[in-house]
């Protein structure tokens, strides 16, 4: 039916394919590495100047097409190639918005041209894939401050044969301050500290350490004691990096930190005097275990995982997180806070909760992290991967995650766990059952619709089909060999105790986003998953640790550092717990909307009667302190910066205007006839549990002068000592 | 040669296929259940009251609620079936399940009848070719007679066919080469000449409607564009029109010679006169790349088209608007006039082959899948379905080629004829020679086959 006509010139087959370069293993890389298909050029969703490359090159079938198909004779040109439009903007010789990316001369230029001659070969999709790289040296010090290194990137591809991509890769520096990175992969130093360089290749990112240290011939280490594998590692990493802990902190400071910390409230004057009375060797221990037994402690991680969990109780029927669906989640959390039991089985009961949200606590993490109508299935697994593992998966929604190992796959096959989930009406209006809908369909892949089963991240295969894929799905999560689990676990209770994570943001784990200390977050994430994740025995490794009970006064060394634990940082106080310590110190009242009196800060949870889709703290107090709206997953909202807002409210505001007013404190303490000396001390005691220096007892007694019994200059000095930083803060 | 076999039409016109839908049998309880609370006799939420017929008719506020024919440009099905959650009616529901869709689609598209009783709304159409009697023209057909020997630049492959015509008269067809044209006789299948194209690649080739003249455009992408009129017979340069910073994509020879114009990636269109070589109109519209633009042959309209879907009938003496013909959402590729001047046919990445009566815009026949390529077994994701070339025959037939590898004849009033399947390459040109006998097509490869009857 065809005859070919007019026959011109013709490449022979095995000429044109001798030598090819091939379009996924040769071509694509210099798109890449020239910066063709990154965000801001061909890679923007809408392409660039009428041109679109897959961003980063997720998609090589559709760029193969764009290329060479979808105008034909504009972007290439078969009959002479080195006039092709792609070959002369790359090389600056017509009007390019990118400029010149490279020269003719260079192997780039040279490849691709060889490419166009030989007619633009596809290849198929049957070429070796690149299943991982490597950047070496893994780690590189510089001593004295100064000096070079050269790095260099491998990729080891699906076929087993290895390449040296160095000329292929994008590299990054996280902190150019310490060291920077050049396009050719050649390190340099530029500052004392710690830092990674990274680089990229195909869908991989990889750091390595750099560490610039100081000419410093005087350092000496000091042999500090290592209570247990967190000094142990720690002193290794100090060491390395030449920096000194500061001493261990004061009875006082300990007291109250450990308090703060692990119950959520200020030590009471009784218990400043018992613990500074007692002269065991282990006091400190003894304290640590008792705490971890109180109630304190219980409400303190209710508490904390109900923000996480997003808990918020409203009256607005159709999404599900009425107050009653609420409280039986809150109560349910309580519960298992209270017996210990394992996070690994707290937080699988959760993922397979089925049934009445009014009546089933577990079920409702399927309410509480939606606060919707409806479940959108591409947010819910979202914020259970932010939440669960640490990992902003839905950056492998429109592309391969461009700074980590997730790629689309990932993401899709991940999003279909959550595509059944359902909430069906109950027997009354705030009822909902929670089930799994097995019928539902996948997800689809963005890029060919390919419907993708649910596949747990990193997963090769996905999970059996026939059973509620929420199984498989808890039983990955929750083991102890998840590192992704047991690592974002891990880091999050860490944070807590030391005011900052290995990693940070908490919710931002990712492989261009590394721990400030690697093997300590790996020892830390071991020991969790083999204590069973027993959370009281985990946090007692950090608190009995000399690490945790470091002074926060810096020494020759160390004033600089805040990412490696050489000194205890101060932390503002969480709005609740600094709240409740309002409250304690001044023997005062608050109660909170739908909440019964008698209720802390600390066991409060945001009621309203209107609908939870918002952002709820539940108190103005809580608002103007940071507490967290819990409108989202992200660790971000709950705030411990402070800000004016915070300082006027302090100064003026009524909560502690009106505590110190009427307080009973002083006026007890007059009444009885307390020496100003003593009620000085009591004052101290309550706010700051320590005792007044002589030189500020002095000042103090001078401001009181000789009207023992006018209340107004204890007032002040109470106003002030709640106003004074030392308070707001832990330290 | 084989003389072509042509079948009898196969009837696809655009609802022969469709069952009669009504608005009391139908759609009304469609509306009834999804629409009635905000646009009923109770509430008219934009002043839109879809409970009875005459109503539904009038519309709302915001203009017609449906167009007879056209549900693509109806606002309630556009309402109805967008995308993204905060646009679609009704608000902050599912999406009216696709069934129910395409029921009021079939009621919009069969015009809007009211009951069985009712007739169509859709105004009957006049779509028949009349051929127009053979221009008399004085002299034997132009082919060339004294061209200057050329040789083309000896090349490792020929540059894909990405531009092609067939002269009106003759047997002749001049096709895009690397910085040249070259002319073969369609009767003897010899390359019987080449012309010279230094301005570098030619994007469109034209003949005037006498055959005469043969106007190349084109240039080297993001260098220089320009527009080059050749006399047929002596292959002499007649004029260069154009000074432009990048190639010239899309132009056209008014059909009295006295006019180019051309356009690309500037989105502006501008219309040389060819005696003096002056700008004599800027016509703005467009937002994207213009893709397209061709004179009706009764030199008195001037269809154009870009890459975001557009396309715009121009006034082709005074340069003022007529109409915009929107129905594609992609790139629109190719467009040509039926030489009786009534039909226009546009094609584009979206799949569409349009016939638009160029009286008043009108759809008259949509394929919406001209080009189906086949899907391998367990491929997923879509395959590019363009429709890349188009070019009319004599008697009013269409030629098509596509993505799908195949090149469609189709009859006048838009039945499909006969297919050709061809392998080699993608088709990216078609061409019917000045008596209907012969079928050229152009591909990737840069090889033009003729396409036999059978």
């Amino acid at each position: 039916m065809l005859r070919p006509l007019f026959v011109l010139l013709v490449c022979a087959v095995s000429l044109c394919a001798e030598e090819a370069p091939s379009f996924r293993r040769d071509v694509m890389p210099i798109l890449f590495r020239s910066g063709c298909n990154q965000g801001t050029c061909h890679g923007s969703a809408s392409g660039k100047d009428g041109f679109m490359l897959s961003l980063f090159g997720y998609d090589a079938k559709g760029d193969y097409y764009r290329i060479t198909q979808e105008m034909v004779g504009r972007r290439v040109n078969l009959a002479a190639p080195e006039q092709s439009l792609m070959l002369l903007k790359a090389t600056g010789k017509v009007p390019h918005t990118g400029g010149e990316l490279f020269k003719a001369d260079t192997p780039y230029y040279q490849t691709l041209l060889k490419w166009i001659a030989a007619g633009t070969p596809d290849d198929a999709a049957s070429v070796p894939q690149p299943v991982e790289i490597t950047l070496a040296p893994e780690r590189i010090v510089f001593e004295g401050g100064k000096g070079t290194q050269k790095t260099t990137v491998t990729a080891r591809y699906s076929d087993g044969t290895k390449r040296d991509v160095t000329d292929l890769a994008l590299f990054a520096t996280n902190n150019p301050s310490t060291a920077k990175i050049d396009k050719d992969g050649l390190v340099a130093a530029t500052g004392r500290g710690d830092t990674h360089v990274f680089a990229r290749f195909n869908r991989f990112t990889i750091g390595s350490e750099v560490i610039v240290l100081p000419q410093d011939k005087n350092y000496q280490w000091t042999n500090p004691v290592a209570n247990n594998y967190i000094d142990e590692i720690i002193h290794d990493r100090l060491q390395k990096l030449r920096l000194l802990p500061s001493e261990l902190s004061d009875d006082e400071t300990f007291l109250r930190r450990v308090f703060i910390d692990l119950s959520g409230a200020l030590p009471t004057t009784k218990e400043y005097h018992d613990f500074m009375a007692d002269t065991a060797n282990d006091k400190r221990t003894v304290l640590i275990d008792r705490l971890l037994k109180s109630d304190g402690f219980t409400d303190l991680w209710t508490d904390l995982w109900a923000e996480m969990l997003r808990v918020k109780g409203g009256g607005y029927a159709p999404t599900a997180t009425d107050v009653k669906a609420a409280d039986v989640y809150y109560e349910w959390i309580h519960d298992q806070m209270a017996q210990n039991r394992p996070l690994n089985e707290f937080v699988a009961d959760q993922i397979t909760g089925t049934g009445s949200n009014i009546n089933s606590g577990p079920a409702n993490l399927y309410t509480m992290l939606v606060h919707d109508v409806r479940v959108t299935p591409k947010n819910l697994a979202a914020d259970f991967s932010q939440l669960f593992t640490g990992v902003r998966i839905q950056c492998a929604e429109c592309h391969n995650h461009p700074f980590d190992r997730w790629t689309q796959d990932d993401y899709y096959g991940w999003v279909s766990f959550f595509t059944g989930i359902q909430r069906k009406l109950g027997v009354e209006p705030r009822e909902f059952y929670v089930f799994n809908d097995l019928s539902a369909a996948p997800a689809k892949h963005l890029v060919d619709e390919r419907p993708m089963l649910p596949t747990v991240l990193g997963g090769e295969s996905s999970v059996p089909k026939g059973k509620d894929p929420r199984q498989a799905l808890a039983a990955w999560l929750t083991s102890p060999k998840n590192e992704l689990f047991t690592r974002n676990l891990a880091n999050r209770i860490w944070a807590h105790f030391m005011g900052r994570g290995l990693v940070e943001p908490l919710d931002d784990m990712r492989v261009s986003n590394p721990p400030t200390n690697g093997p300590l977050l790996d020892a830390l994430a071991k020991h969790l998953g083999d204590s069973r994740f027993n959370l009281r025995a985990f946090i007692r490794d950090i608190t009995t640790s000399r690490t945790y009970q470091l002074s926060a006064q810096p020494n020759a060394t160390n004033a600089a550092d805040t990412r490696q634990f050489s000194r205890s940082q101060l932390r503002r106080l969480r709005a609740d717990v600094l709240l409740d310590a309002i409250v304690e110190a001044t023997d005062g009242e608050r109660g909170f909307g739908y909440f019964p009196k008698g209720t802390k800060a600390i066991q409060h949870y945001p009621r309203t009667p209107g609908d939870t889709t918002h952002a709820m703290t539940g108190d103005p107090f809580f608002e103007t302190f940071g507490r967290a709206g819990r409108a989202s997953v992200c660790a971000c909202d709950t705030k411990l910066e402070p800000t004016l807002s915070q300082t006027l409210h302090m100064v003026a505001g009524e909560t502690v205007q009106s505590q110190v007013g009427f307080g009973k404190v002083i006026e007890k303490q007059l009444k009885a006839g307390t020496p100003p000396e003593t009620i000085i001390e009591d004052l101290y005691l309550r706010a700051l549990s320590r005792k007044p220096k002589p030189e500020e007892l002095k000042a103090l007694l001078e401001l009181v002068g000789s009207d023992t019994q006018d209340r107004k200059p204890y007032q002040d000095i109470f106003w002030s000592l709640l106003n004074s930083t030392e308070f707001i803060f832990n330290h | 040669m084989r003389p072509l076999l042509l079948l009898p039409f196969l009837l696809t016109s655009a609802f022969a296929a469709d069952a009669v839908i009504t608005y009391d049998e139908h759609i009304k309880p469609i509306f009834r259940e999804h629409c009635l609370k905000c646009h009923g006799d109770d509430e008219q939420k934009a002043d839109l009251n879809l409970a009875n017929f005459t109503a539904t008719l009038k519309g709302g506020s915001g203009d017609k609620a449906v167009i007879a024919g056209r549900s693509s440009q109806s606002l309630l099905f556009q309402a109805i079936t967008a995308e993204d959650d905060a646009e679609r009616m009704p608000p902050k529901k599912a999406a009216i399940p696709a069934p129910q869709i395409e029921l009021i689609r079939q009621w919009i598209q069969g015009g809007l009848r009211e009951s069985s009783a009712s007739k169509s709304l859709v105004a009957e159409r006049d779509t028949s070719f009349t051929p127009t009697t053979d221009i008399q023209l004085d002299g034997p057909p132009p082919m060339p007679e004294s061209l200057t020997a050329f040789t083309p630049p000896a090349l490792k492959r020929p540059l894909p066919v990405i531009a092609m015509a067939a002269s009106p008269r003759a047997p002749l067809i001049a096709v895009a080469g690397h910085e040249h044209v070259r002319l073969l006789d369609a009767t003897t299948q010899q390359e019987i000449g080449a012309l010279a194209f230094p301005e570098g690649q030619p994007n469109v080739i034209r003949f005037s409607l006498d055959g005469r003249v043969l106007m190349v455009a084109g240039g080297k992408p993001v260098q220089s564009g320009s527009v080059v009129l050749f006399d047929v017979k002596t292959g002499k340069r007649l004029t260069t029109i154009g000074d432009e910073t990048d190639a010239v994509l899309a132009a056209d020879l008014s059909p009295d010679q006295q006019l180019v114009a051309l356009g690309g990636s500037g989105k502006v269109i501008k219309i040389y006169g060819t005696a003096d070589g002056k700008l004599r109109h800027k016509l703005t519209k467009h937002t994207d790349w213009i893709t397209a633009l061709t004179f009706s042959p009764d030199g008195k309209k001037l269809a154009s088209s870009d890459r975001a879907g557009g396309i715009h009938l121009w006034d082709a003496t005074g340069g003022g608007i007529l109409l915009s013909l929107s129905e594609h959402k992609a790139a629109v590729r190719a467009l040509a006039w039926r030489s009786d001047s009534k039909m226009l046919a546009s094609g584009g990445e979206d799949g569409l082959l349009i016939w638009w009566d160029a009286k008043d815009g009108w759809p008259t026949v949509t394929k919406n899948n001209a080009h189906p390529p086949a899907r391998p077994q367990g491929f997923y994701g879509k395959i590019p379905n363009g429709v890349l070339a188009l070019a009319f025959g004599p008697k009013g037939e269409l030629l098509s080629a596509g993505r799908d590898k195949q090149v469609r004849l189709w009859s006048p009033s838009g039945g499909a004829v006969k297919s050709f399947s061809y392998e080699a390459a993608l088709p990216l040109q078609t061409s019917i020679t000045f008596d209907g006998k012969g079928l050229f097509a152009g591909g990737a490869d840069g090889l033009v086959r003729i396409l036999s009857g059978n």
